[in-house]
């Protein structure tokens, strides 16, 4: 059986069901787009009324966008009437597909899941064939939230009486995660609040540094907070009334009073001690001398096959293989060296204490031992320091041994102390939930006064100033690189480019070959910069293939869009993407006319030069 | 057929026909009584099922003309339609029986054009957003542009300016669209991070990034004199609150929300959207409604496609069993353990 349907086989399945238009979800873009290529040479084409629908569907489109005019996928989309939408296709395919089936023209559209968060199109089907979706680096399981999402794209109002998903299995898929998913109550959502440099910045603009705090308990997550607060109140109140039977004795603090005489009392020399015949160094050993162990004797190496304890003997004792089948008994302090190779050894009660066939085993292995072994380092435990003397003598300080409520003390104490314990810990919580959003404004605004955007009074500077007005991700280090003039007399298309390196946060692999000297070397600098301030910010990725390209794209005005298409292996939505991200960032640049006009002006003409051909055209 | 199957099949013959079956299969089986002779039919059955399966089918179809003398039609079962026989017994009593494929794939169609009537939660909830803000959760596809839309007519014609706000590029787009053929292309404008087009429209939409730098602009004083005039804002895919990285980005849009407009929270089924409602309530100067419902406008029904193209419905059930996931279909079941062997190498627990 193929570990999934092929993808000309689950249309006509859905067609022949009436279950169409649907929207298969796949894992990957190349899963979408290898479904599309599996439709290449297939027959099930669609009647010829429906490819002209489709056809003159599709002109309508390409008037508006003429940059999808020559894709690549327009055949296969007119013949069979199914199509691919994915994050690496251009917003204008997107939207093409979008409207062919909004207006009903196709039969199927292969999607990521990408798409059941973004675009409102549905259809009568989903068909969903992964139980697990790709976040960050890994795969995570859908959340019911998700799965709930996706099947809430079948079913069109109106158009449908019943809507339908379906599930195909992939090696991909983990049932339960699906029917829970769907069957399920959507998860709680918690809140995300960061608190970033700008929004310092902006609040400190805004309102006083005394007005912050009252800021920040109006967020969602301090609502959350102290919800969970509540809850360890609500604790803590019970805890109270379970320590109210144990208030002051003949002392004030009982408990602790309690607790002092009785770590002093066990911590003193009176009492037995217990008296070990090892040395720390020997004794750490003992743990790793087990059978199958090899370890190295002042006469050769063995392989330990029982420790023991002898009444003659003061220390532990060893058997040991020895070379040539010997079985020896010998002393711990016999071993010099414990090596970090242990072999198998099946353990029995009587000589040679393991089985014949692991006592030949080992003989051999024995024999074909390396001549050096790596040692195994071995750390010893510190030995107990003596109380200081002080204690000592202070033990008849306490009140506690002619005490009248010291039977009542000693009875109650793991109680009463376990109470208080638990009420510290409450306390100390609450107060950390009631006060961890306010810290950590704290700890960005210590930051932002070391860099000098904050006087020490929390006022903004003249950096501060125009600093806030950067609000993309990476603020700190874009300020920092313009206060180092990294950009000063620097291209446009430089600026673009690295602009692009900063605002690019996706890694998937592209390729690029060349990179101007000029670029690379600010680059390295940006780069510098990122690593010193990744203590304060997380660096970004920084590629300089990404950089390279946007630099490609304003550096040439007449390269079009296929040419640069060409030069890297990113899908064509990426690069718009990464492209339109760069917009985004030069426009926070442009902002900056007042104090940066130089830099403002640079990032303007790239911007000028940047929107041209498909970004141009594009809503 | 499954050995539930089978022994219900069993518990259904006569006596004699029962002794007929075991009859060099069982050892003693005239000493035994009914149930202890099911019991050793079906531990036979599993050294040799098909060949008793096959002898109980050739036994009934013996029996079936003589069990029905006249009134219905008589048919033997053709032959190779075995599968069958199951779905004529009687529904034992203790669960229903699974939905057959048939029935399950029943009513597909287009339903007839009829008018636009709002649904009582849409009614209400813009009852409500007149009068204080509104969260709405509701499931995905239940008509919350709806509201989204009256929502801004009304305030549109009070001269009030709405901000609609949804966290996509795409799907700012998507709505610019929509409200230019709805509301006429010069009553409606888009500002989002690389676009801007129309921004003195009454009605603008954004992404959430940008109405937040607004605010955050307001706040500074550099007075936009639109945010004075500010009438609603209706923030789209409200979910994504719970989103790792652009979160924040709501709660601030939501805090610095000037408080003379009132806020439209538009959000797919999430788990608790009260904690969401109580918290605008502590934090606005009017109490905020909630809207939820969880029931979908086009019932949902899930279906299993095994490779080799054969489809089941998911479920035992016609709808979606909420809160009972292990309410499979039998066939369902049976064909995706099917796969899991198959596919996955032996002896290897999943995962």
């Amino acid at each position: 059986m193929p570990p999934s349907i092929h993808p000309v086989d689950l249309i006509t399945a859905l067609r022949h069901k009436h279950l169409t238009p649907a929207i298969v979800f796949l894992t990957s873009r190349r899963a979408c787009d290898e479904a599309m290529e599996a439709f290449d040479h297939a027959d099930a084409v669609l009647p010829p009324v429906r490819q002209e629908a489709i056809g003159a569907a599709l002109e309508r489109v390409i008037t508006q966008y003429p940059s999808i005019a020559e894709h690549p996928l327009i055949p296969i989309v007119q013949r069979i009437g199914v199509a691919a939408h994915h994050a690496g296709h251009l917003p204008s395919w997107k939207i093409a597909i979008e409207e062919l089936m909004r207006q009903g023209h196709l039969d199927a559209v292969f999607a990521t899941t990408t798409l059941a968060a973004g675009v409102d199109f549905p259809a009568r089907t989903v068909v969903i064939t992964q139980s697990s979706i790709r976040k960050s680096r890994d795969f995570t399981d859908l959340t019911i939230g998700e799965v709930q999402q996706i099947a809430g794209r079948a079913g069109r109002r109106g158009k449908d009486h019943v809507g339908f998903a379906v599930i195909t299995p992939s090696p991909y898929i983990e049932l339960n995660v699906l029917t829970k998913g769907l069957t399920g109550q959507p998860e709680a959502i918690d809140s995300q609040f960061t608190i970033s440099y700008p929004m310092v910045l902006n609040l400190l603009k805004a309102h006083p540094h005394e007005h912050i705090q009252g800021i920040l308990a109006k967020s969602f997550a301090q609502f959350q907070l102290n919800q969970r607060a509540e809850l360890i109140e609500r604790k803590l109140d019970l805890v109270q009334t379970q320590l109210e039977p144990f208030g002051p004795r003949v002392c004030t603090d009982w408990i602790t009073q309690w607790q002092t005489f009785d770590q002093v009392r066990k911590r003193h020399p009176a009492r037995h001690q217990t008296h070990r015949s090892e040395s720390p160094e020997i004794a750490a050993r003992l743990p790793f001398l087990t059978p199958g162990r090899v370890v190295g004797l002042t006469k050769g190496r063995g392989i330990v096959l029982r420790q023991y304890r002898s009444k003659g003997q003061k220390n532990s004792m060893l058997t040991m293989l020895r070379a040539d089948g010997a079985v020896t008994e010998c002393p711990v302090t016999s071993v010099r060296e414990v090596y970090d190779r242990t072999y198998d050894c099946a353990e029995i009660p009587s000589y040679p204490w393991c089985s014949t066939e692991s006592f030949d085993r080992l003989s051999e292995q024995l024999e074909d031992l390396p001549p050096r072994l790596p040692i195994l380092p071995i750390l010893t435990a510190p030995s107990v320091e003596p109380l200081p003397d002080a204690v000592v003598q202070s033990l008849g300080d306490f009140p506690c041994p002619t005490c009248s409520s010291r039977p009542a003390c000693h009875k109650d104490f793991p109680t009463a102390s376990r109470l208080r314990q638990e009420q510290h810990r409450h306390t100390k919580s609450i107060q950390a939930l009631r006060t961890s959003l306010w810290h950590r404004f704290q700890e960005r605004v210590d930051v932002l006064q070391t860099f000098g955007y904050l006087t020490s009074t929390a006022q903004l500077t003249a950096d501060g100033e125009w600093a806030r007005l950067i609000r993309i991700d990476h603020s700190l280090l874009i300020t920092e690189l313009i206060r180092a003039e990294a950009f000063t007399g620097a291209d446009p298309s430089l600026l673009a480019g690295i602009m692009a390196s900063l605002a690019h946060d996706d890694d998937r692999p592209g390729a690029f070959p060349r990179i101007s000297p000029g670029l690379s070397s600010l680059l390295r600098q940006v780069r510098k910069l990122a690593e010193s301030l990744s203590p304060h910010e997380d660096p970004p990725l920084l590629r300089a293939d990404v950089a390279a390209l946007a630099e490609r794209w304003i550096a040439e005005p007449t390269l079009t869009w296929i040419g640069l298409c060409r030069l890297t292996t990113m899908a064509e939505g990426d690069i718009y993407r990464l492209l339109a991200r760069t917009i985004e960032f030069l426009s926070q640049v442009q902002t900056l006319k007042a104090t940066h006009p130089g830099l403002a002006d640079s990032a303007a003409e790239a911007l000028a030069l940047i929107r041209r051909g498909v970004l141009e055209e594009l809503p | 057929m499954t050995t539930d199957e089978l022994e219900q099949l069993l518990a259904r013959q006569p006596m004699a026909l029962l002794h007929r079956l075991a009859r060099g299969r069982v050892h003693r089986h005239f000493r035994a009584g009914k149930r202890r002779l099911i019991e050793l039919l079906l531990q036979y059955s599993s050294t040799n099922r098909a060949g008793l399966e096959s002898d109980l089918q050739a036994l009934l179809e013996v029996r079936q003309p003589r069990q029905d003398p006249g009134g219905r039609p008589k048919h033997a079962p053709p032959p190779g339609t075995r599968k069958q026989l199951p779905a004529q017994a009687p529904i034992p009593a203790v669960m229903e029986p699974a939905i057959s494929l048939a029935g399950w794939l029943e009513g597909i169609g287009v339903p007839a054009p009829q008018p636009f009537v709002p649904d009582p939660w849409q009614i209400e909830a813009l009852s409500a957003v007149s009068e204080t803000d509104v969260v709405i959760s509701v499931p995905t596809g239940s008509g919350k542009t709806y509201v989204a839309v009256e929502a801004a007519r009304r305030a549109m014609e009070d001269n009030r300016t709405v901000i609609y706000t949804s966290p996509l590029k795409a799907l700012s787009n998507t709505k610019y669209t929509e409200f230019s053929r709805l509301f006429g292309s010069d009553k409606v404008g888009i500002l989002t991070g690389d676009r801007q087009e129309n921004g003195q429209a009454p009605l603008l939409i954004m992404t959430t990034e940008i109405l937040r730098n607004l605010l955050y602009d307001a706040a500074s004083g550099e007075i936009d004199v639109r945010l004075d005039t500010l009438g609603l804002v209706i923030l789209d895919e409200s979910q994504y609150l719970a989103d790792p990285e652009r979160g924040v980005v709501w709660e601030e849009t939501i805090i610095f929300c000037p408080s003379q407009a009132r806020l439209l929270l538009l959000s797919a089924s999430i788990g608790n959207p009260q904690d969401i409602a109580d918290w605008l309530t502590s934090i606005r100067p009017t109490a905020c409604r909630l809207v939820r419902h969880s029931k979908r406008t086009v019932p949902l029904r899930a279906g299993y496609l095994h490779p080799n193209g054969k489809l089941t419905p998911l479920f035992r059930t016609l709808g979606i069993p909420y809160g009972h996931p292990n309410q499979l279909h039998p066939e369902a079941k049976r064909l995706f353990l099917e796969y899991e062997e198959e596919t996955l190498p032996s002896g290897r627990p999943r995962r």
